[in-house]
Parts: C-alpha cells; structure tokens; sequence
C-alpha cells in the first residue's frame, strides 16, 4: 500500500503542474516524470491488410494511454501494485501474462475507465498484430 | 447493440444504403456489426446506452468520399452523425442525438494538409488528434505550441468545432478556426472566409469573410461537414513563467475573480485561467472510498480535515505567462502584487525556457494528455462524468451568485461538489464535475435529477450552459428562449433550407430539421 500511496504523491506532484523536476526528486521523493513519449509513425498503405507491425501499431494506436506515464499505464501500475506486482507491469509491454484473445476483448469490449474502441480507432487486421505482439503467454 | 433503424427507414432501404456507402469508401469502412455500434455509443451514457443508439458507421478517406456519401444518404433518407474522432467524452462520446443515424466517421481524414510555422498555423482534416499534431509539430521542428483541452485523445477540428476550451492563450478553439472546407447537406462544398476564393493566399490568416462570415455556422452545427480548416497556433514563447497560489477558503473565488478579471481583459494576462476546486487534485491521488466511505456527499468537515492533511487550498490558482522573459518578469510582479493585498503567501514559481522539456502533465504548456480522465478512477467501478457548464460574467457577483446556487442544488441531491472557473476574458466558465459509476442506477437517477435542476434554476438566474451532453441538448436549447425561441426558429428555418431531408445530424445542439421534429421528445436523459 505504500507503493501505492507513492504512485499518488508522483501524481500529485506531477498536477500541480511543475514545469521542472521537483529538486526533492533527487533526494529520494518521486522519480520525475519521464518527458513526451513520441509514438511511432503510423505506417502508410491498406489499414485492412493482414501482417503490419505490432510494435508499431500499438505505439500508434494504443500509444495516447498506454506508454510510459500515459492515462492507462499510470491506472494499471496502480491495479498491479494493489495486487503485488511490480510497478513495471503497467505498461503492457512488461506483462508476461497476456494473450491475443484477452487484449482483442478488452479492446472491443472496453474495461472499466477504457472506451471500446471502433474498427477506425484500430481495424481487425491492426488488432490481430497488436494483440500477437503483446500476448506473451505460452510463447 | 440491437439494430435500430433510422425514423421511417425500412430494413431493406437500410441494406441499400448500407452497400452504396460501400461501394464508396470499400466494404470495410461500413460498420454495422452489434459490437461496431456498441462501440459508437457513449460509455458514459447517464442511463442505457440504448437511448442514443448508432445504427451503422461509415469512414470515407477524403472530402470527395464525404460528398459521395451525403448525396447517398440524402437519395437513401438515412441521417448521418458526423464525428471527427468520436471522443467527445461527457457530451455523448461519438453517438448521435437521434436514434438510427448513422455515423459518418472522420477519423481516417488525418493529414496535416499545411503548416506554416512563420505565420503560425496549419490546416488540418478532422481525423487529426492532438497527439498527432503534437507530433507533427515535433517532427517538423516547429516552433508552434497548440492548446489542448482535458481530453488529448479527441481530434483537434472536433474539439473546436464543439466549442472546447483549453488553457494556452490560444484556449478559446473555435476562435482559432479560419477558413473552412465544408461539404453541405446536399453533397455541395463551399470555403468560409477569404477561402471562398479559389486560391486565396490568406484562406486561413484573415478571421472574417467579404460579406457575411459563415465560419461559426458550422460550430456546435448541424449545417454541414468540416472537411478541412486553418487552426491558429501559438509561437513558441521565449520563456514561460508558473505562478501557482494555493487559495485557502471557498469565498475568496471572489477577490480571485476580481483580480485575474481586470488582468486577463487588459491582456497582462492572456491565457485562459484554470481555477479548480480542491477536489480536482484529490481524485487523483486515490479513490473516494480511500477518503470518505459513505455514499452521502463528503461533509464540510471532513473537507477541512482533508486540505489539511493535503496540504490543499480549496482553490488552486495557476498563472502561467508567455514570452520574453523580462516582460514575463515585469508583468510576474503585478500578478504578485494584486495577490500579496489579499494572500501573505507568495506563489511558487517555475520557470520554463526554450530547450527544455515541458511537463507532459501540465494543459497550460500545450502537451496532450488523456491523464485528467483518471479521474473517473475516483468513483470506482465503471465510473463516468457529466460537466454542468454555465458561462457567467467574470466578476465576484455573478460568481459568487451562481456559486451558491449551485453549491446549495448539488448539496440537495447529496452529491460531492466539485467546481472549476476558467476565466476565458470577460467570461468564466463554470464547469461543476459529477462524477458517477454507471453500474449504480440509483445514482445515475440522482445525476440526472441534479442536473436537471441545475440547468433550470441557472436559466432562471440568467445563466446558460455553453456545452451539454445529448441528453440535454434540447433542454438546454430550450433556455435560449428570447422572443419565443427566436434563435431556435431561425436556426430551424437555416436547417430546412439547406436540408429539407434533415440528412445531418438532426437534433444536434436541438436544432431539427422538420423532417425528424416529431423525434424530438425522444433521447432526452
């Protein structure tokens, strides 16, 4: 619980807006927040063909919540702390666990503060490799 | 999601349109599966999604497509409800006002068509989010920072068009629309401004017409689709300065208001000022149930006790100024000085100078973000919001007066309240936040009834909404209410002329076409 009320004073910190890295950051209080994480470009031709690049497209596509300090990851290392994970397991990219099924539905079907998102947000073919490249489950 | 028709439409017109928009945009830009129309419909609905259903969506790639399939939906009588990128969170997300109507998806229309980092704008298509304009910027190392609102994950055209506001002094968007492309209900396209003439070298520079300037019809409109439009954007400035008080009691929004007020008209200030409630910090920092255990709204007692043990000002006022750094210096001390005559403390100040990074966190420096939306964390469980959203004049009269209108109506329906002002100019927008976890339908009830009562107690007082979600667009049209409804009946007589078949988006901002005006008591939350 005291990870977690940590991630709450990181969060703080970071609302209040400081242009700069608090000095106490250095003293051991919370780590400063990392700057803009650029997302991949989105690659060119057919969004409907099969075989595109899942670590692309999901820095693309899933990229606004889902890298380092974004919306999604900040709720998921909260939920995964809660649960006696390690921080690093917000971010998608570090879970062992997941598998192509699992990310698809949550994707579709939306999960607590996540919207479902539509076939224009990612199409089916863009899906299928983010979904491959995160499930890390029996690989 | 169960199919729902268009008014009038029978299943096999429906599956004709359906497979003309296809030969258009490509059989895998229609959209019409139960999950497809789940996925158009507004996670935070205050009640059943099923109120404002979609009944398909279409994605065309290019204005000439949107042309292909407005002609189409006139020949087929099927409304379409066209959305950017759908994210207008607290206003109805991407679903339509009326049930059945279609949404004509922009989201693949994303190229920055323009940028001009001289005169500082770009043009833009609708499909263009703020991260990738952010991005843009980046990549082309443009000296530019945009405004960005709460919500970074929407499409910048979308956001403007509907009215949104961020915290640059570039935060009022509409007003930094020039030069639209705009495809008419009749499959026509037309420019706005200077962009009226074909290659017009200040189509997006000059902010009104020769003649009448039409650019604001298609804001918050259901007159046309937005094809294409000139975004200003602000020059990086030189430095920037953060000056942030901690306010300790709710009364002093007064003398804030009062100061900041006279600053920001004068242009000594220029950005729109954010000025949150203690709540707005604390729903980041855990849950509800973390703070106060109770469904009853959280007592003033235990409010003290919390700003205490946070360190809190009820108000948390940030002033940020832009530019060279001795005219931020000169003009930090007059911001210092009105505030030393009412607060001993003075403001912590962070300074940011080119080359460094900005604070993905912070909306005052232009950085997208969707981080201010864990706040819906707050209720737990599939937690949602409504923005009850009256503009009032920017003195400590009308604030204080409809602070404690408020104050008291939400008080009465038991609810936490949760207030912020943004000081835009001569104006304040009053943005109450009820926050609420849609699996409690008693809640969402209470919600409903709350802001009900808000709406028409604040029109009584001569206050109204600039913004509302679906569900309250025509109550909320209907406190425009001069002179029997004058504005509604000229918008009305617009609408007809342009669209005798009602084809885009009726209801919208509770303007029907006649077509549809019988659907009009339906869908209200």
């Amino acid at each position: 619980m005291k990870r977690v009320a940590l991630l709450g004073l990181l969060l703080l910190a970071a609302c209040n807006k400081t242009s700069a890295p608090a000095p106490e950051a250095a003293k051991g209080g919370p780590p400063p927040l990392p700057p803009y994480q650029m997302r991949a470009e989105a690659p060119t031709g057919d969004r409907l063909a099969a075989g595109g690049d899942g670590a692309k497209l999901y820095s693309v596509h899933c990229g606004y919540c889902h890298l380092p300090a974004g919306m999604g990851t900040n709720l998921l290392t909260k939920q995964r702390m809660m649960m006696g994970e390690p921080p690093e397991n917000g971010l998608l990219t570090n879970r062992k666990d997941l598998t192509a099924d699992y990310i698809k539905s949550v994707v579709r079907m939306g999960k607590v503060a996540m919207p479902r998102q539509t076939r224009v947000d990612i199409t089916d073919a863009e899906l299928d490799a983010v979904a491959d490249y995160l499930a890390k489950a029996g690989k | 999601m169960k199919l729902t028709l268009p008014p009038r439409v029978s299943p096999m017109q429906f599956d004709a349109a359906l497979k003309a928009f296809a030969g258009v945009v490509g059989k895998g830009w229609v959209l019409s599966s139960d999950e497809d129309r789940d996925a158009y419909s507004d996670i935070y609905a205050p009640g059943p999604e099923t109120l404002w259903p979609a009944s398909a969506a279409v994605a065309p790639a290019s204005a000439e497509e949107v042309q292909a399939i407005v002609r189409l939906a006139n020949q087929f009588k099927t409304p379409l409800w066209p959305v950017s990128r759908g994210k207008n969170l607290g206003y109805g997300q991407a679903a339509p006002r009326m049930a059945g109507s279609i949404v004509l998806d922009l989201g693949r229309m994303n190229k920055v068509l323009e940028l001009d980092p001289e005169l500082g704008y770009c043009v833009i298509e609708p499909g263009v989010g703020f991260f990738d304009l952010y991005e843009h910027l980046a990549r082309e190392k443009a000296p530019l920072w945009m405004s960005v609102p709460g919500n970074g994950w929407g499409s910048v055209l979308g956001n403007a068009l509907d009215h949104g506001i961020g915290y640059t002094p570039y935060g009022l968007h509409a007003r930094n629309l020039c030069g639209l492309e705009v495809v008419m209900p009749d499959g026509d396209m037309m420019r706005t401004g200077m962009a009226a003439m074909a290659n017009n070298k200040a189509s997006h520079l000059f902010p009104m017409s020769y003649g009448p300037d039409w650019t604001h019809m298609f804001t918050q409109s259901n007159m046309g689709v937005v094809t294409k439009a000139g975004v200003f954007l602000q020059p990086e400035p030189e430095t920037s300065l953060e000056l942030s008080f901690d306010i300790p009691n709710e009364e002093d929004i007064g003398w804030v208001i009062d100061i900041i007020a006279p600053m920001k008209i004068a242009g000594l200030i220029d950005q729109n000022v954010f000025i949150p409630s203690w709540l707005g910090k604390i729903v980041l920092l855990g849950q509800r149930k973390d703070f106060w255990d109770k469904a009853s709204a959280i007592p003033d007692w235990r409010v003290k006790e919390l700003l205490k043990e946070h360190k809190l000002g009820y108000w948390k006022v940030q002033i940020r100024l832009y530019g060279d750094e001795n005219v931020n210096k000169a003009k930090a001390e007059v911001v210092k000085a009105a505030f030393k005559k009412h607060l001993d403390t003075p403001p912590h100040e962070v300074w940011w100078r080119q080359g460094e990074d900005r604070n993905i966190y912070d909306l005052t420096v232009g950085v997208p973000t969707a981080v201010p939306l864990q706040m819906g964390d707050w209720v737990g469980g599939r937690s949602a919001h409504l923005g009850f959203s009256p503009v009032v004049p920017a003195t400590s009269k009308h604030v204080m007066d409809q602070l404690k209108r408020s104050r008291k109506i939400i008080a009465d329906h038991d609810v936490d309240f949760y207030a912020s002002f943004t000081i835009g100019g001569r104006f304040a927008n009053n943005i109450n936040m009820l926050m609420y976890d849609r699996d409690k339908p008693e809640q969402v009830e209470s919600m409903k009834k709350l802001f009900s009562a808000l709406v028409t107690e604040s029109a009584k007082a001569g206050y109204a909404e600039y913004r509302t979600h679906l569900g309250w667009m025509d109550a909320v049209a209907d406190t425009f209410d001069f002179n029997n409804h004058a504005q509604r009946r000229m918008n009305e007589k617009v609408k007809d002329a342009l669209d005798p078949n009602g084809i885009i988006a009726p209801g919208k901002q509770g303007v029907w076409p006649s077509v549809y005006r019988d659907q009009s008591k339906e869908g209200r939350a």
